[in-house]
């Protein structure tokens, strides 16, 4: 295999490329060697992680005892786990509560900065775009201020405006209850993620080339068909890249709902990158942990592919 | 703010600037300044909370400027040994890592920019690509049996070794080095009797640097906002990073809300400073997992 590999990378047409494969070997022998840091590391904390975690999810382990052989029964026990279903069922929900607003609200964000003739571009950009690097262990304690039933900021606002109206009502309990604690995480996600996305989509945006345009307005096309009939169909692969990514994100999201709600009330919002967490190094089951985490990694692999066969479809 | 409307020729030349009338102009920029406003406030909040008593933060009425500002949480902070050091392992942390990473990832590739013809090429950088697909979730717990078991957990190792092989990072850097460095410019620096690394070190090392600083504070942000990791490794007050330090300031029965927006103010400073300053390679940086090969 690898003398077909470097028969076909070392086509023997340039003079000085030829010679036995060990001799091509010791000539590139600098590619290998500025190659090899990466490899060693991969095989440390990749490759072996990847097969030990196999191995895992096959025998029951706290980590200290000495593991023991279960066969598949970490994977029989995760298909009758409720506290696993409602863990996805909560990823799921926190999914679609935060990726439709989500994403309209980057698409429109983009749209906007995308036009030449609005001001202070960089600034509204800059506003949008910050929370895309700030550490969520601190937002998430401002949120839970913000959002606090009886004294937060957002509760406040939202009673006073009802009251301008002439109504009275109660706050509403964001971390209390369980779907307002979704919704709650939701928003969260919604203020962190929009300026990310919006700034791939500008990115999308900007490589469509401006000629199109211009052969577009010449026939007559209106911005709304413009945008309809070019810039969306053009935008696709940006959008497959960005569900796909929040996909992942969801999934795996920690930090937000550790934080925010550590997965409460009850376990409304823990989803599955908290459970794991908690099956891992909370309960310390490192066998049934690496089970749940094989299970749902294949899943996220496969609904990603669809993801990707869907949306180039219309190609 | 030190940030400056881009200095373009008026309205000319834009694609919706004939069709936009005054009313949406109005719409528009309206909801600019309302989204700017909500996408702040948060900041405002934190740099508020900061300067606020626990009863001031939980006031009846919420208050964006404390009627008589304390500077208590801060003394209290910074008066604790803790935060100085944390500060001190977070810094640390970083920065080997950000250099770590850069430094095996612009080696590698370069090496598979320029080194095409060496047998195995091919399917070495499909492996590497490969590699991306592993989701972190599956090799957690296995990456944490071996730091223990080498026993480095609860050591700076255990926060800047196991990321660095960055394959996305070789990926990127070996886009950039094939764009932007002529082989005839390695060659050249060959024939004049530089060796292969003095090639790596003296040629492209300069000419990359606007994609190793990108890649670098795409990699700082990551390190730097680390909760999970540093929270499954790091076990003694002395080790504590900063997203730790800030996580264990809660009470069991009271969370000192005050301390913590002042010991996260201290958090985020040093990345919206810098995210100012370098705005442009902040963006690069941060969405470049969008850039397609």
């Amino acid at each position: 295999m690898m003398s077909d590999a470097a028969a076909q990378s070392t086509p023997a047409k340039k003079p000085g490329s030829t010679g036995s494969l060990r001799e091509q070997m010791w000539r590139y022998r600098h590619f290998y060697l500025f190659i090899s840091p990466f490899f060693f590391l991969f095989a440390v904390f990749g490759l072996y992680p990847l097969l030990f975690s196999l191995y895992l999810s096959l025998v029951q382990w706290d980590g200290l005892t000495s593991p023991k052989w279960v066969g598949l029964q970490n994977f029989t026990t995760l298909l009758r786990d409720e506290q696993f279903y409602r863990a996805i069922w909560n990823t799921i929900l926190i999914g679609v509560y935060h990726f439709p607003p989500m994403f309209i609200l980057a698409f429109v964000f983009a749209v906007i900065l995308n036009q030449q003739w609005v001001k202070l571009r960089a600034f509204w950009r800059a506003a949008v775009f910050m929370p895309a690097i700030t550490p969520m262990v601190v937002i998430a304690f401002v949120f839970f201020i913000l959002f606090s039933t009886e004294t937060g900021l957002v509760n406040y606002l939202y009673t006073g405006a009802l009251g301008l109206l002439g109504i009275e009502a109660a706050g509403v309990p964001w971390l209390q209850n369980g779907t307002w604690a979704k919704i709650t995480v939701s928003i969260l996600l919604v203020w962190r993620w929009t300026g990310y996305n919006m700034v791939i989509m500008l990115a999308g945006m900007q490589g469509i080339p401006g000629d199109m345009y211009e052969a577009a307005t010449i026939d007559g096309a209106s911005r709304w068909q413009q945008m309809r009939y070019l810039t969306i169909p053009m935008m696709k692969p940006t959008f497959i890249f960005i569900t796909i990514m929040s996909l992942i994100g969801t999934v795996y999201m920690f930090d937000e709902v550790f934080v925010l709600t550590n997965g409460g009330p009850g376990d409304a919002t823990t989803n599955f990158g908290l459970f794991l967490f908690q099956q891992s190094f909370q309960d310390f089951r490192f066998g049934y942990a690496s089970a749940a985490a094989y299970s749902v990694a294949l899943v996220v692999f496969v609904m990603s592919l669809v993801i990707f066969r869907v949306g180039k479809k219309g190609e | 703010m030190p940030v400056t409307a881009p200095k373009r020729k008026g309205t000319q030349g834009a694609v919706g600037a004939a069709g936009s009338t005054w009313t949406e102009k109005i719409v528009m920029y309206g909801f600019l300044a309302i989204s700017a406003v909500v996408f702040l406030l948060p900041f405002a909040w934190l740099i508020s909370g900061a300067f606020k008593t626990q009863a001031q933060i939980f006031a009846p009425t919420p208050t964006l400027i404390p009627p008589d500002p304390t500077l208590e949480n801060f003394k209290t902070v910074l008066s604790d040994a803790s935060l100085p050091r944390a500060f001190f392992n977070t810094t640390l942390i970083a920065v080997l890592h950000v250099a770590l990473t850069l430094f095996l990832c612009s080696l590698a590739g370069m090496a598979f920019a320029k080194y095409r013809r060496a047998p195995g090429h091919g399917w070495l950088f499909a492996f590497v690509l490969g590699t991306m697909m592993i989701p972190g979730a599956v090799t957690m717990i296995p990456i944490f049996v071996i730091l223990a078991k080498v026993g480095v957990l609860n050591t700076y190792w255990a926060m800047i070794i196991p990321g660095a092989a960055n394959a996305f990072g070789i990926f990127w850097m070996r886009q950039y080095i094939t764009a932007n460095v002529p082989d005839s410019l390695h060659e050249a620096a060959r024939i004049d009797g530089c060796s292969e690394f003095g090639v790596y070190w003296r040629i492209v090392v300069p000419v990359i640097q606007p994609a190793l600083g990108a890649l670098g504070v795409l990699v700082l942000i990551s390190v730097w906002n680390n909760l999970m990791w540093a929270f499954i490794v790091l076990r003694t007050e002395n080790m504590q990073t900063m997203p730790l330090l800030v996580y264990l300031l809660q009470g069991e029965y009271q969370t000192p809300y005050g301390l913590i927006m002042a010991a996260g103010l201290v958090t985020v400073a040093p990345l919206i400073v810098a995210f100012l300053l370098f705005q442009r390679a902040f963006i690069s940086g941060v969405t470049s997992g969008a850039v397609k090969g």
